[in-house]
């Protein structure tokens, strides 16, 4: 990606790679111009040149006042798609959506906004960007191609998949261009200042949850709840979040005039669930904030108050997207 | 070609198709238009084959069938080389080259997977534009092949939009587009870049076009009378012009038959030579004869130009000779126009020289051929009456016959030779009688050499077009011309055509061979008859330019240009000097705009640093991700009431970019006020300024 010759050894290329991204500087929105855009001519490029060579040898040959022009057409409109080509990324605004966090392992979304400006060079109107693609560099994952009219966005999405759990940062992106002719190939290194927050990998299958108490304080037993198990479901009502709705069943029930089917949580409501990584019994600290993990998941599907003891701190137990955000984001920041 | 095919009702189902076929089937359209104009010069199999092979991968982009495997392809191409090497004898050479060029061109279609392979495409179809300039240069021909390099951008661009359905329109635009900025590119190396000659000599067969081709058959040149280019001009100098029937322009003399075809008996390129005419006396005529490429290497001036003609600026190094039958021949075909300078002798008799060859060959005929006429020739020759008789008696005694016999002149005789491919002269001489100026010729050649009378065929162009235009008369190639030359010991070569025997019009008034005109053209010219005449002048006009400063723009030309931009003695460096100067004005002035739209801000922007700037003078937080409404609460914090102006001015500001009707730019007179309200504030703000500071 970076002009490196093919030719120098791997480690080379690597190191003069990295000191060439090092010096590119992060940031989540950035605008293309002269000092960020890089051009060169394709493998195509060189077998167009080489054609119209052939060409203007033939039309010297025969003296072919029509050959010729043909070859400085097409040297013309050749050298001038180089032109079109870097237009189609000059002007370009980057712009990277904060990524939503994941979990170890799942591919993360990073959606780049491209706006192109309403207003060309001098005034004039602006043109659409077209065949635009944007990837991850150094994958081998495809290209996303876009097209982005004037003065207008577009939102191309690609994905890296986070190996650990904690924050990374986004890696950098590459976004190119053929347009028109694919003799050149314009592009841009670009580092997103934005990090992916990284939830520890959910153990599977999941390790059944401790044993848990009423709210009232007596533990309610041997009772144990799978990950994927159902508690019992009732007739929807309104305010029931869709997530609680059992889709499966609602099909059949509204096929037979009934009503969508929610998932029965009051069972479950009423209880305590601490998950402490003491009880996790593993030995390893990653398996043990896996298990959590899966534990943190399990229980907000049951909807039970869970809480979560962690070296010492604790967060009150409690259910909700916020919550279980909360206790996620302390298994994968926890060192 | 694929859109004709597919009716009307299906052009709904052109919105509808996926997209790849889409693409495929428009590319096929572009490949079909490029083949097209082809036609003529393609073998009938590579036509059906190419055809086939486009219309199958049509159905198959329409049903999103999938490709053929490799070992198919290989298998056509196998069979296609092979039907190339037994239609042209070679593989190498233009003419198979285009049909190779052809059916790689169809066959890559069946192969689009990568856009590598696409890209083959593109390049094999720039290939193949360039294989019709060959053929032909004229206008028509450029029209369609700027259709098929549209086209075939177009699909590159297309190629290039990955993203969604762009519709064909589109792509189309945008190769124009890419065309129209390369056109002043293209135009600056056209007019600068160096012309110079042919790197390499150029196979004769490569340059085969319509006009006078060195070999002659029986109705060979029947093709030849259709062609109503120019193939000369010529202009008398110093008044004198010849009467008509003294204007034969000397080609290739044709001395060999071997009962199909006349050909040449001696090299194109002989060894120089005198031939001892330079005692030929009469008066002479000087002229000018402008030679269109007529790709042989034989200049046709008029007969017995025996100086050796001045070629205008010979870059081209044809080197002149005049060979044993007097005929001046260079030594490459010539691929270009040429301007000669020559002076005719008007003496109705040849060198009393024969060079090194054995008249004895030139009485020579294919055994088993036209015994009829050979039976008809010995017949004459015993006749008592011609008992004494030398050569030029017999033949005015044939000429006699021709005049005599029934013959009649006509441009179309229908085929010879089609019962008895050996006795083609037979079915003219003895049976149908009727031709033109080739039969006439090749006719009595065989006879006047079945009666032992030495004897050749000359062909070149014979008389002009009737009305001068700027002093230079047109010679066309349908004046093209066969002729003959007896030989009378003591004398030498006399010229003898047979044709105006038959008809005196086509050689005292120069008629033409113009064939028979179509119905439209008869139309126009039963209700104007001038019409045509003007449409046609018109057309050549044209046409004229086009030759001259397209297809003939020479370092002639170039120079001329150079001196009218004020060089005294331009020569080919100072061309590149120019081109190299015009690049590197280019890249600096690409240079100055990188520097300039690396600075280059928008309006509101700059306008707005400068706002930041002036606020900051008058010591308000202004920092630079606040907005104009930030600004404004920042400077009512830091004044109060009596910012009220200044407060009010900025708004200003922001309903001139975002009011109801925006302006491109902030208006000048805006900035003026805003300063002079600053430099209020400030005045009045002095007591203020300390408690400014200590903040």
């Amino acid at each position: 990606m970076t002009p490196i010759p093919a030719y120098l050894p791997a480690a080379w290329r690597h190191r003069i790679s990295a000191w060439w991204k090092s010096r590119i500087p992060l940031t989540d929105t950035l605008t293309l111009n002269q000092g960020n855009i890089y051009i060169v001519p394709t493998r195509a490029g060189l077998m167009f040149l080489l054609t119209v060579a052939l060409l203007l040898v033939a039309s010297i040959n025969y003296q072919l006042g029509l050959g010729y022009l043909l070859t400085f057409l097409l040297a013309g409109a050749g050298f001038m798609s180089m032109l079109i080509t870097h237009g189609t990324l000059r002007g370009l605004t980057l712009h990277l959506r904060a990524p939503a966090s994941v979990f170890a392992g799942e591919p993360a979304v990073l959606e780049a906004v491209l706006t192109a400006p309403a207003r060309g060079l001098a005034g004039r109107p602006g043109r659409a960007r077209w065949g635009i693609g944007l990837s991850v560099d150094d994958s081998d994952a495809g290209w996303a191609w876009v097209d982005v009219p004037a003065g207008a966005q577009a939102t191309a999405t690609v994905s890296f998949v986070p190996i650990g759990r904690g924050l990374h940062p986004v890696p950098t992106l590459r976004l190119q261009t053929p347009f028109p002719l694919g003799l050149f190939r314009a592009w841009t290194v670009w580092r997103p200042a934005a990090k992916v927050l990284a939830y520890p990998r959910p153990e599977t299958p999941c390790a059944p949850l401790p044993v848990s108490r009423s709210a009232r304080g007596d533990p309610t037993g041997t009772r144990r709840v799978g990950g994927d198990e159902t508690e019992g479901v009732r007739n929807w009502q309104r305010g029931d979040p869709l997530n609680q709705i059992v889709w499966k069943k609602s099909v059949r029930a509204l096929e037979t005039g009934g009503d969508l089917v929610s998932r029965d949580t009051s069972v479950a409501a009423h209880r305590e669930l601490w998950l402490d990584d003491q009880q996790a019994g593993l030995s390893g600290i990653e398996q043990r904030l896996s298990r959590l993990a899966a534990w943190a998941i399990a229980a907000e599907r049951v909807g039970a108050d869970y809480g979560l003891r962690l070296g010492g701190r604790e967060w009150p137990p409690a259910h909700g997207a916020s919550h279980h955000r909360q206790v996620l984001e302390a298994l994968a920041l926890w060192s | 070609m694929h859109m004709s095919g597919l009716a009307p009702p299906a052009l709904r189902g052109w919105r509808s198709l996926p997209r790849d076929a889409r693409d495929t089937l428009f590319l096929l359209a572009v490949i079909g238009w490029t083949v097209l104009p082809h036609l003529p010069n393609l073998p009938a199999w590579c036509i059906a084959f190419a055809a086939a092979v486009l219309l199958w991968r049509g159905r198959l982009a329409i049903a999103n069938a999938p490709l053929p495997s490799r070992w198919w392809l290989v298998a056509a191409l196998g069979i296609a080389v092979a039907l190339t090497a037994w239609s042209h004898g070679t593989l190498l050479g233009k003419e198979a080259g285009v049909t190779m060029a052809v059916v790689l061109m169809a066959l890559k279609t069946l192969e689009l997977r990568a856009r590598r392979d696409a890209f083959v495409v593109f390049f094999l179809g720039f290939f193949l534009v360039l294989t019709h300039f060959f053929y032909s240069q004229s206008i028509l021909t450029a029209i369609a092949m700027v259709g098929a390099v549209w086209g075939l951008l177009a699909t590159l661009v297309l190629a290039h939009m990955p993203a969604g359905r762009p519709p064909l329109r589109l792509a189309l635009a945008e190769a124009a587009r890419a065309a129209a900025l390369g056109a002043p590119v293209m135009a600056l190396l056209f007019v600068l870049f160096p012309r110079i000659g042919p790197l390499w000599g150029v196979p004769q067969e490569m340059t085969a076009k319509t006009g006078l081709s060195g070999t002659m058959t029986m109705g060979g040149m029947a093709e030849v009378a259709q062609d109503e280019s120019v193939a000369m001009r010529v202009r008398f100098i110093g008044g004198g012009r010849p009467p008509p029937q003294a204007l034969y322009f000397r080609g290739p003399v044709l001395d060999v038959f071997d009962g199909r075809e006349w050909r040449s008996s001696l090299p194109s390129n002989p060894p120089t030579q005198s031939l001892g005419e330079e005692g030929v006396a009469g008066p002479t005529v000087a002229y000018e004869l402008t030679i269109e490429p007529l790709r042989l290497p034989v200049l046709p001036v008029l007969e017995m130009t025996v100086d050796p003609p001045q070629i205008d600026n010979d870059e081209a190094n044809l080197r002149l000779t005049r060979r044993f039958d007097s005929v001046w021949v260079a030594q490459r075909p010539l691929i270009e126009r040429v301007r000669v300078n020559a002076v005719a002798r008007l003496a109705q008799r040849a060198a009393p020289v024969q060079g090194t060859r054995d008249l004895r060959d030139l009485v020579a005929l294919p055994a088993g051929y036209n015994p009829r006429t050979l039976q008809w020739a010995f017949a004459l020759r015993r006749d008592p009456r011609y008992a004494q008789a030398d050569a030029r008696a017999l033949a005015q005694a044939v000429l006699q016959h021709i005049r005599s016999a029934g013959f009649s002149y006509t441009l179309a005789p229908g085929p010879y030779g089609e019962n008895d491919p050996r006795a083609t002269v037979d079915e003219f001489w003895l049976d149908r009688k009727a031709g033109f100026c080739e039969h006439f010729a090749a006719a009595f050649v065989v006879v006047m050499r079945a009666m032992d009378v030495p004897a050749r065929v000359v062909t070149g162009y014979q008389g002009t077009d009737p009305f001068p235009v700027d002093g230079y008369e047109i010679v066309r190639q349908s004046h093209a011309h066969a002729w003959a030359e007896y030989w009378l010991p003591g004398t030498g070569w006399v010229r003898a055509d047979p044709t105006a025997a038959v008809a005196p019009d086509r050689i005292e008034r120069s008629r033409n061979l113009v064939p028979a005109r179509g119905l439209v053209a008869g139309a126009i010219e039963a209700m104007s008859p001038n019409l045509l005449v003007q449409l046609r002048n018109a057309w050549e006009a044209v046409n004229n330019r086009w030759s001259q400063w397209v297809l003939n723009y020479s370092r002639g030309q170039q120079f001329e240009l150079m001196k009218a931009l004020g060089m005294r003695s331009p020569n080919w460096m100072d061309l590149l000097v120019a081109l190299l100067v015009c690049a590197s004005a280019l890249a600096f002035g690409g240079a100055l705009w990188t520097v300039w739209d690396r600075r280059h801000q928008d309006p509101w922007t700059r306008m707005h640093q400068r706002v930041r700037l002036k606020l900051r003078g008058l010591q308000v937080d202004a920092p630079a991700h606040a907005g104009i409404r930030t600004l404004v609460e920042h400077v009512r914090a830091r004044y109060g009431a009596s910012a009220q102006p200044l407060a009010e001015s900025l708004l200003a500001l922001e309903n001139q970019r975002y009011g109801r009707s925006p302006l491109r730019r902030p208006s000048p007179t805006w900035w003026r006020e805003f300063s002079e309200r600053a430099r209020a504030l400030a005045s009045i703000s002095i007591p203020d300024q300390a408690g400014a500071t200590r903040r």
